[in-house]
């Protein structure tokens, strides 16, 4: 299970950390293998450690989602001490971890996704031009503008945390100091100031407009709207992506999991249909079961691990057994599964969870796409800003109110940590003895979407959502990077290819 | 002149290019137009695809492509039994890569404590190692004679993450003709040479030791909270991280994380202690002097420190 620790880390990066073996038939995809070929063996390095070592050593796992970590570290310390956070620690938790999301989000669909737009693969495509002034990497206007703008807002992280990235501010029962006043009113600048340039430059229109946007409908409605819209980068994605079938490629598994995320505080304005801002929940296509956190087991028959059979993360083994190019072994990543099935996860399984209409409308039509997960991640700031900005104006009115509860100790036991990274489902299952940590056991967002087969020969959710995408070129597989890019593992994929002989 | 880059990932989180991002004097565009950078590849940033970017291997193997400053980020893996396979790139261990890049670059730099001394995963299963350290040890992967085109061995720009502001600032000095002072680690003295204790808010309560013992307080960190800070070389508390702070002033121990120690085997916050006083005592400072001197401070110790109502 661990293993997954590992990769998703190196996902982000291009170098070789995923590795993408596709199959063609007739100029399409036909069959795909993703592997991760980077072990870091963390799990293992966490044994022995001391009780809290895993909220400075977890974040080093994710350059990207540090903060993420962090909370998912934090809170299986939570449930070991069986601690209940004052309110605003949660809120400032919060806060910070919705800081990274918002930051993340927008990054990677302008510096990691659209990058692409500007390759020349794509130089006949009518946008091309305006594609290359925008996203050229580097140097393009939005790449500019988006490297400035997130840069700022993770001041934020730093204000409540201390830096970014690679914090250890959350600590067993809450955080390790609470901010001034002062501190609390240059956030909410900062987030006010982040809000009005995403609502001007990203969405085009105010947060409030584009939750109108309910239906396939609504939004084509909303993008002939006015040339605001049709500039903002999601309307270029739109259009962009319409034009170049986007829309017609990469839908997937169509099962969709979330741990659910961001508990809401005892008291606060902030409304949600359960006690988490993000509700946890396991759909096939749009009809959402209960979450239950015993159907998650990991696989590791196509992994380069010894094999122990279908095992639950909190009694999961990590241990590499490496064997090369041979056998039907291909990944450093296991592969998890929830109640048996591959899924999804991300900001689209979020949306279709939480119920958001636009994206209950496109799954409900079976019209999945590697556009729509990226419009579903461009846009999930719009359901995070707002409940930030509340947050904060609650946590000064709440100023001098505790902000950590229990002695900062952790007793021996076992305990989970479950959150929604910027990239889907994260958790992390630990057991204390004897003050030391004798196990951890993470799964990352990347071992659910980047997962290789599992015993029964059923695929990863990238490996799935791939098939059936038209290549033009096998050697430059363009079109099969925006599909596994929409999966938004950050990384440049280096991607092979086999021909069918 | 126009600056070729080359940055290369290894066994690593991807942290350092993510606080690279949130350089600010310039920022990352400006930076690159600035002092004219050409980067031919980051992992994150690039789009050029897999044919184009070996065509470009080549080219920089052949010497056709000048390599001007080769970036790596993250440990150079040897496990399992000295493969390097657990950190392979099309089915080669990627620490061959690193090597042959190293020997054609003119500037090598080693961002991050794992590319610096091998940070995470030394001595376990992935036996990673730094470029020309492995802890402490002189060595590494390239070796400790080693020396790139300049005539410079690595420079060690240290950190979990590499504070934001040292990668440009290193990069400006050298097109500059600076010649960067380094320590006995490698690590450029301009950010290195200060302690991160220096500029901490948490200074006075440290002077007159008043500690805590848990979360949440304003006192000092060094004495039971495992605080690496008066250990530590580093920028955190001169140069402020995000451009807002650190985390030794919300609270949060240093880790040491410049360290070529880092990840210490001891847990963090908690500080090892012989009758009250740590174990490893502020960098140069004997143990005697030191005893005196804390006993006297806390006897000083003023009522506001003691109430704690003066602020960090």
């Amino acid at each position: 299970m661990s293993t997954r620790i590992i990769r998703d880390i190196p996902f982000n990066r291009v170098e070789g950390d995923l590795e993408v073996s596709i199959e063609y038939s007739d100029g399409r995809v036909s069959d795909a293998w993703s592997a991760g070929t980077l072990y870091r063996g963390f799990e293992n390095l966490m044994k022995g450690r001391g009780a809290l070592d895993g909220l400075v050593m977890t974040p080093r796992i994710c350059g990207i989602c540090s903060t993420t970590h962090l909370s998912a570290a934090a809170r299986a310390l939570d449930a070991i001490a069986g601690l209940t956070l004052p309110d605003n620690a949660v809120r400032v938790r919060n806060v910070a971890l919705m800081t990274e999301h918002v930051q993340s989000d927008v990054r990677h669909a302008v510096l990691m996704y659209m990058a692409d737009f500007a390759h020349p693969a794509h130089s006949s495509h009518p946008l091309y031009a305006e594609a290359l002034r925008r996203y050229a990497p580097a140097a393009g206007s939005s790449v500019i503008d988006v490297v400035r703008e997130t840069k700022r807002v993770l001041e934020v992280i730093a204000i409540l945390g201390g830096q970014w990235p690679h914090s250890s501010f959350m600590v067993p029962g809450g955080i390790a100091f609470a901010p001034s006043q002062a501190d609390v009113v240059q956030c909410q600048q900062i987030v006010g100031a982040y809000r009005s340039w995403y609502e001007r430059r990203v969405l085009g229109c105010p947060i409030e407009r584009w939750r109108e946007v309910d239906s396939r409908a609504a939004l084509d409605a909303w993008l002939a709207e006015n040339p605001a819209h049709r500039d903002s980068e999601v309307g270029f994605l739109l259009r962009f992506g319409r034009e170049a079938g986007l829309d017609a490629i990469g839908a997937g598994l169509n099962a969709f999991l979330s741990y659910g995320s961001l508990d809401l505080p005892g008291e606060t304005a902030v409304l949600a249909p359960t006690r988490q801002l993000v509700a946890a929940g396991f759909a096939r296509g749009t009809a959402v079961a209960d979450f239950d956190t015993a159907h998650i087991s990991e696989d590791v028959s196509h992994s380069w691990y010894r094999d122990r059979g279908t095992l639950h993360p909190a009694v999961g083994e990590t241990e590499p057994y490496a064997s090369g190019q041979q056998g039907q072994a291909y990944s450093w990543v296991k592969a998890p599964r929830y109640d048996g099935h591959a899924v999804e996860t991300g900001p689209l399984a979020e949306g279709v969870i939480n119920g958001q209409a636009l994206f209950v409308d496109i799954v409900g039509a079976g019209q999945v796409s590697a556009l729509t997960r990226q419009l579903a991640r461009l846009t999930r700031p719009t359901t995070l800003l707002p409940a930030m900005q509340t947050w904060l104006q609650e946590l000064l009115a709440a100023h001098g109110a505790p902000i950590i509860a229990g002695d900062g100790n952790v007793p021996d036991g076992e305990g989970a940590g479950l959150v929604q990274a910027t990239r889907g489902a994260l958790g992390h299952w630990v057991r204390i003895e004897n003050g030391r940590i004798a196990r951890y056991q993470v799964i990352t967002p990347t071992a659910w979407n980047g997962s290789p087969r599992d015993a029964r020969g059923l695929r990863g959710a990238w490996e799935q959502a791939v098939i059936g995408t038209p290549v033009a070129d096998p050697d430059n597989p363009i079109e099969a990077g925006h599909v596994i890019r929409s999966f938004d593992p950050c990384l440049v994929c280096a991607v092979h290819s086999v021909r069918r002989r | 002149m126009a600056l070729n880059l080359y940055w290369i990932q290894a066994g690593g989180c991807g942290g350092d290019t993510m606080s690279f991002l949130s350089t600010e004097r310039p920022d990352v565009a400006a930076l690159m137009q600035a002092i004219g950078v050409n980067l031919l590849w980051h992992p994150s940033l690039s789009n050029i695809s897999a044919p184009e970017q070996k065509q470009l291997l080549d080219s920089m193997a052949e010497g056709t492509t000048p390599l001007d400053v080769l970036v790596v980020e993250g440990s150079m893996v040897r496990g399992p039994a000295g493969t390097g396979m657990f950190d392979a790139r099309g089915g080669r261990p990627r620490k061959d890569l690193v090597v042959a890049l190293a020997r054609r670059a003119h500037y090598v730099i080693a961002l991050g404590t794992c590319a610096s001394f091998g940070g995470m995963g030394v001595g376990g299963e992935i036996d990673a190692t730094g470029l020309q350290f492995t802890r402490d040890k002189r060595g590494g992967l390239l070796g400790a004679d080693f020396c790139a085109g300049s005539g410079l061995p690595v420079l060690n720009l240290a950190g979990c993450p590499c504070h934001h502001d040292v990668l440009g600032g290193t990069l400006m000095a050298l097109l500059a003709g600076a010649e960067l002072a380094l320590d006995e680690f490698q690590r450029p003295l301009d950010w290195y040479g200060t302690m991160v204790h220096q500029g901490c808010t948490r200074n006075e309560y440290h002077e007159y030791r008043v500690e805590e013992e848990t979360f949440g307080e304003k006192g000092c960190l060094f004495f039971h909270m495992g605080c690496q800070g008066p250990l530590t070389g580093g920028t955190c508390n001169k140069a402020l991280w995000n451009q807002r702070s650190s985390k030794t002033r919300v609270g949060v121990p240093c880790f040491g994380c410049t360290n070529p120690e880092f990840p210490a085997d001891q847990p963090f916050f908690s500080t090892r202690n012989i009758e009250g006083i740590p174990l490893a005592l502020p960098k140069g400072v004997r143990r005697a002097h030191y005893m005196a001197y804390k006993d006297m401070a806390a006897a000083a110790a003023p009522e506001r420190l003691k109430m704690r109502s003066t602020d960090v």
